[in-house]
């Protein structure tokens, strides 16, 4: 009865071995190390995939993008094997679609809470996950090589991103690390027009919504915990905004007064809701295009503008 | 003695007697007439309530027109009038301010706490950012 126990007990830890070592793995990306902004991303993923028990699945791939490029309308994917011949193409998955065992999450929703945002700092970014369109039948066997093509037309905007992917398949979904594999990439950067929109480094300075207009309320974010600055313990921050219109003229409000006070968040973070129309009392006929803005202490002694310097930061009034 | 006083029992219970009428109950018109404030706002789904001052914000409803007193970003900006899709069954108010375009804004008519509260939504800027403000009748 002893051993009968301990052979049950050695052939459960080897079945738990051979379930645990089925993997999948992104061994390697090649990207380009920038690009101009527009022009088309092409990355190439190279994925090992050990199947360790028999299996019917279609192969997901999934990539963490910046929303702006609109990756569900302007990215392809396809991938070649060592297990099937020329180049098997791929179809995205549509958001809303339950992944399988997910507990109902779509794929972009499970992706974001398993694998993360790889550290994207601005909250403006989505997986977009794609299957395979054909199902493949794997028998348990030796690993072999999957080279997964994506390319990815990208916007104008100009902007730094930590790129993610992810692989996994239909029947496994993301149910345990060892099901599926991930990667993030160091920082990515697109050369475009516009401000700079840096998803990778903490700004001192950030504006809420990323798009908006002057009719809409706006949230200006100064966190003077990211770098020393001349407001560094500063017991009041307030906001010395100018306001571009869009026939080039310009107005300022830069006092020390309640409407450009900011409130205090702690650990030198300090923040204003502010309605731009209202803020510098534009009439019906004047609009904005952007911002310039700095920030002072209560007596307006000490100026603080973009990366702590004598620049001022910079605001763009866009949708898109 | 005792025939009169059957006769006089079922007399009085054949009088008793009356059809009933039933009324099939009707749906209340849904009325907005009065002034309403902002007491919860929420930009893209985040609470801006505390964060912002609406508590100055009153949207006035008469019959078919409506005024605003200290505007905030709002579905418009000018006085004019309004209008449900439905009056019975709303899903829909529409305000064409004057001089301008009619808007559109889907409505939920709840009532918390034993008050009637009036939910819109609605984009004052960028379509891609939306706004919820819950009204309730101002004091």
């Amino acid at each position: 009865m002893k051993y009968k126990n301990l052979a049950w007990k050695i052939l459960g830890g080897l079945l738990l071995l051979i379930i645990v070592s089925c993997s999948m793995t992104i061994d390697s990306i090649v990207l380009p190390s920038s690009i101009n902004g527009g022009d088309n991303l092409p990355v190439t993923l190279n994925v090992k995939i050990t199947a360790d028990q028999a299996q019917t699945s279609n192969f997901m791939v999934a990539i963490l993008v910046p929303k702006v490029w609109k990756a569900r309308q302007n990215a392809t994917m396809s991938f070649v094997s060592d297990v099937t011949t020329g180049p098997q193409q791929m179809t995205v998955i549509p958001a809303g679609q339950a992944a399988p065992q997910g507990g109902g999450l779509d794929w972009p929703t499970l992706l974001l809470n398993k694998v993360g945002n790889g550290g994207n700092l601005i909250p403006d970014y989505e997986w977009v996950a794609f299957y395979s369109n054909t199902s493949y039948s794997l028998a348990g066997g030796a690993p072999f090589g999957v080279t997964v093509s994506i390319n990815i037309k990208t916007s104008p905007d100009n902007l730094s991103f930590k790129l993610g992917y992810c692989v996994a398949n239909s029947s496994d979904g993301l149910s345990s690390p060892d099901r599926y594999g991930s990667k993030f990439s160091d920082c990515f950067e697109v050369h475009g027009t516009g401000d700079l929109i840096d998803f990778c480094n903490p700004q001192l300075s950030s504006i809420d919504p990323r798009t908006s207009l002057e009719n809409d309320i706006v949230t200006v974010t100064f966190d003077g915990g990211v770098d020393s600055t001349q407001l560094t313990n500063a017991s009041q921050v307030n906001m010395c905004m100018t306001g571009v219109l869009t026939t080039g003229d310009s107005v300022t409000v830069c006092t020390q007064t309640d409407a450009t006070k900011m409130i205090p968040l702690g650990l030198n973070k300090w923040q204003k809701d502010f309605w731009p129309r209202k803020f510098f009392n534009l009439a019906d006929n004047q609009h904005l295009s952007g911002l310039r803005y700095y920030f002072t202490d209560a007596n307006g002694d000490h100026k603080v503008g973009y990366g702590g310097g004598g620049d001022p930061f910079t605001y763009t009034f866009k949708c898109q | 003695m005792k025939k009169l006083l059957f006769a006089a029992v079922c007399a009085a219970g054949l009088f008793a007697c009356k059809p009933e009428r039933l009324v099939t109950p009707s749906e209340p018109i849904k009325g907005l007439s009065g002034s309403w404030a902002i007491i919860r706002a929420t930009r893209n789904g985040t609470d801006i309530t505390s964060r912002f001052d609406f508590s100055h914000f009153r949207i006035n409803f008469a019959d078919s027109s409506y005024t605003i007193d200290s505007l905030v970003p709002f579905i418009v900006s000018r006085n004019g009038k309004w209008s449900f899709d439905d009056p019975l069954y709303p899903f829909n108010i529409n305000f064409r301010a004057t001089d301008s375009a009619v808007k559109a804004s889907p409505l939920l008519f709840p009532v918390v706490g034993g008050k009637r509260n009036v939910i819109i939504t609605f984009s004052p800027g960028c379509d891609l950012n939306s706004y919820q403000y819950t009204l309730q009748k101002a004091n």
